[in-house]
């Protein structure tokens, strides 16, 4: 079995990931404390800029339960939302974090603290179903919690117009009245619009940084994807601007310097859909053979531009942009993304993990398969897995169909 | 109970539905499908096209898991699978009220796989304010005029027209529903949807003259004096009468129901407002909410009063496999339904002939609990 392992990460700035969740988590504890409001949000839109703004506190729950994975939490957590009913069919990020809640939450066993308890919580509308769910739970969880109910047009990037973008930016409007009313601080829109320039610097970074993996052989893989934490958790920031500098500037160096992931990289392969995260050494797992993890498509979610004199509008986009790019909402623009990351990237295989703890981004990928096998003749092969449950991963398949797989594209390089 | 011979011409519309629409097509009646009941059918139809509820129907899906996984839910496999086998063809399109990811993501997929002249999920509101009804508005305009350049011209009368067919089929339908609770409908549950299936590939024009019919049949038939343990089914989409016929041969009788495919997909009859577009808007946004698009909290006490006057001793979830909203809110769900003293039981259903021992043994274990 081989369940439960970490990724080796090459880039001496990824190692240092671990610090600056740890530092995030350490902030999210001393908010609460100090009596900073706390709220809980979903990821992937523009509230956490409005937060960072208003120097409030944004807690994603989402984003805590990869932490569960990767600390081997979750079957604890999924335990106790399978008790409460939570049918297993259902995402394992929603089961894994009402569990979480309805469990131990800060405990002594909980690392880093656990989430401090949220004095709002920002439920919604427009993301996928499961993500709506979970906050509808916690909104249960937390009564004494204020809440704010979100809307955003789930709609595909190439068919937004101008309505949508008018009602997201309404609903920014209805969030910043909601914030300042609760929590008596006003919103500075000066503040808005530095917060708004510190993320777009950061989406820039990210952009640049995956651009590199155009070089042979590739200074950065997949393996290094943990570093998103940043465009998660700290987007607005000036801290996540100096982390992404930092990883860009290694990268860069090791890509000028020909420094590759493996030594002798032979095959460059893509990843579609979310990692396993309680299985990131995945990555690695072709690496023996010669392959490297070269890109993912969970990454796109990021490259967005930022219109800092436009901020609540730049916003807005955002909050309807960054969930389109990665779900069904819009498959044909996925298709271009990965073609087009393919192209670029040379990528010479393609690994679909058809995930069953997510349906939006699992839906779409046959047609994409196809695509990159007709358009570009790159093969592609499924896995069967589970972003959360490692009870859904059967690593002797994965293991059978990588070795095939991997032996096929090495027949066909010679 | 007896067939009875008024619902007999829903049974056949249902039974010939794919060659009654192909040589409707084939006549040059435009057909638009859509999968979920938040679709604004009164939008297709007053822009001159005949909306169609894509049916999944009751089989196995082989071909559709070339394109899709096996972890969604049978009706939306199946109807892959029957558009994969040519059943679809008399499409011209698709329109999608945003409810679920499956169904969204199927959007996408036929419009990857199959040739249609327009297919748009449109975005709806989640919640209920000026602007939240401005936008959806704007695209409600934006999806009549997509439907405009491949059909007729939409104006305020046509959706005037529109509307007031959909809500007099809304009221007959609303009657029977009540009647149903009153056990004074002489009809079984698996003839009761076979009337709302029937709505969902029937000519709007013509299933309200069947209605009538039936209306005038049902209101002089005599007051049924079979009855069972009365329930209120729960849950998305069913297609397969026999898991109802099943329910009633073990004693049970339906009295109500939350399902697009009875009550919730027709309740209320009608919206409020000045002009056609604020009343169809109005009725959306106060539609007997779908767990796909609501709060458990919003849901729990409509129910509550569902089975109150219904007086449903239980409840059966009857829920698609794999269907998120409804699996997501079953555990508050349920657990207010405990609180309020009402027993209920989720059976779980996949494709034909899957889980039917399973079914079955459940079904008579809840007998015996409410018996």
């Amino acid at each position: 079995m081989d369940t439960n392992r970490k990724s080796t990460k090459r880039l001496s700035t990824a190692k240092d990931l671990a610090k600056v969740v740890a530092e995030y988590y350490l902030e999210c504890h001393e908010a609460k404390a100090s009596g900073k409001p706390v709220g809980w949000m979903p990821p992937m839109n523009g509230g956490i800029e409005i937060f960072y703004a208003l120097g409030l506190q944004p807690v994603f729950p989402e984003n805590w339960s990869p932490v569960c994975a990767a600390f081997g939490l979750t079957p604890a957590n999924f335990e106790v939302s399978e008790r409460m009913g939570y049918s297993r069919d259902l995402c394992g990020y929603l089961r894994n974090i009402v569990g979480y809640v309805h469990g131990d939450m800060n405990g002594p066993s909980v690392p880093l603290g656990g989430l401090p308890e949220p004095d709002m919580v920002m439920s919604f509308g427009g993301g996928c179903i499961p993500a709506m769910k979970i906050f509808q739970v916690m909104e249960t969880r937390f009564p004494k919690a204020k809440v704010f109910r979100a809307d955003a047009p789930q709609v595909a990037v190439e068919d937004i117009r101008d309505h949508h973008v008018a009602y997201a930016v309404s609903e920014m409007h209805r969030l910043i009245d909601f914030l300042e009313k609760t929590t008596g601080r006003k919103l500075d829109y000066e503040r808005l619009k530095e917060v708004v320039e510190l993320s777009d610097k950061a989406c820039l970074l990210w952009d640049e940084i995956m651009s590199y993996r155009r070089f042979k052989p590739t200074p950065i893989s997949a393996a290094e994807i943990g570093i998103m934490f940043v465009m998660v958790t700290r987007q607005g920031t000036q801290i996540a601007v100096d982390f992404l500098t930092r990883v860009r500037d290694e990268v860069r160096e090791r890509a000028e310097a020909g420094i590759g992931v493996i030594e002798d990289e032979k095959v460059r392969l893509f990843w579609d859909n979310i990692p396993l995260w309680y299985n990131m050494g995945l990555f690695n797992y072709f690496e023996k053979m010669g392959g490297v993890m070269v890109a993912e498509t969970y990454s796109a979610a990021w490259s967005l531009r930022l219109d800092p004199n436009n901020p609540i509008e730049a916003l807005a986009k955002k909050s309807l942009m960054s969930y389109s790019l990665v779900s069904c909402l819009s498959i044909e623009r996925r298709k271009e993304m990965v073609l087009k990351a393919c192209r670029d990237f040379a990528i010479d295989g393609a690994v679909f993990h058809q995930n069953k703890s997510c349906v939006p981004i699992t839906l779409g990928q046959a047609d994409i398969r196809k695509a990159l096998a007709h358009e570009l003749g790159i093969p592609s092969i499924t896995i069967d897995a589970d972003h959360m449950d490692s009870r859904n991963f059967s690593f002797a398949q994965f293991q059978t169909r990588a070795d095939a797989f991997m032996e096929m594209l090495l027949e066909k390089k010679h | 109970m007896d067939p009875h011979p008024a619902a007999a011409r829903f049974e056949e519309a249902v039974r010939l539905r794919r060659r009654r629409l192909e040589d409707a097509a084939s006549q040059g009646r435009k057909i638009i499908g859509y999968f979920c009941t938040y679709t604004p059918v009164e939008i297709i139809h007053a822009c001159g096209f005949l909306p169609v509820r894509i049916w999944g129907g009751v089989g196995r899906a082989e071909k559709a898991y070339s394109l899709v996984p096996s972890f969604i839910c049978p009706y939306m496999r199946l109807s892959l699978e029957g558009a994969l086998n040519g059943e679809f063809s008399f499409l011209t399109g698709i329109v999608q009220g945003y409810t679920c990811d499956v169904a969204c993501g199927l959007v996408n997929i036929w419009k990857d796989n199959f040739k249609m002249d327009l297919c748009h999920s449109l975005p709806l509101p989640y919640n209920d304010n000026q602007d939240a009804r401005i936008f959806l508005r704007a695209g409600l305009h934006e999806l009549a005029g997509k439907l405009t350049q491949i059909g007729k011209g939409f104006t305020d009368e046509s959706l005037e027209g529109s509307l007031a067919l959909y809500e007099e089929i809304r009221s007959i339908l609303a009657w029977i529903f009540g009647r149903r609770a009153d056990r004074g409908l002489h009809l079984t549950s698996a003839e009761v949807l076979n009337i709302v299936q029937a709505y969902f590939v029937t000519p709007p024009e013509e299933y309200l003259d069947m209605l009538k019919g039936l209306k005038d049949d049902l209101a002089s038939a005599p007051v049924p004096t079979d009855c069972g343990i009365p329930v209120l089914i729960s849950g998305s989409i069913i297609e397969d009468a026999q898991v109802l016929t099943l329910i009633e041969q073990i004693g049970f009788k339906v009295v109500a129901d939350d399902l697009c495919t009875g009550q919730r997909g027709f309740t209320p009859v009608a919206g409020q407002g000045e002009g056609p577009m604020e009343r169809l808007m109005d009725r959306i946004m106060k539609r007997f909410p779908c767990p796909s698009r609501s709060h458990p909290d919003e849901r729990v006490p409509r129910l509550l009063d569902l089975i109150r006057s219904s007086r449903a001793k239980g409840v059966i979830f009857l829920f698609q496999k794999f269907c998120t909203p409804h699996l997501a809110d079953h555990p508050k769900v349920s657990q207010a339904l405990k609180d309020a003293g009402i027993p209920s039981i989720l059976i779980e259903m996949d494709e034909a002939g899957l889980m039917e021992a399973q079914v079955t043994t459940r079904l008579e274990t809840f007998y015996g609990m409410l018996e």
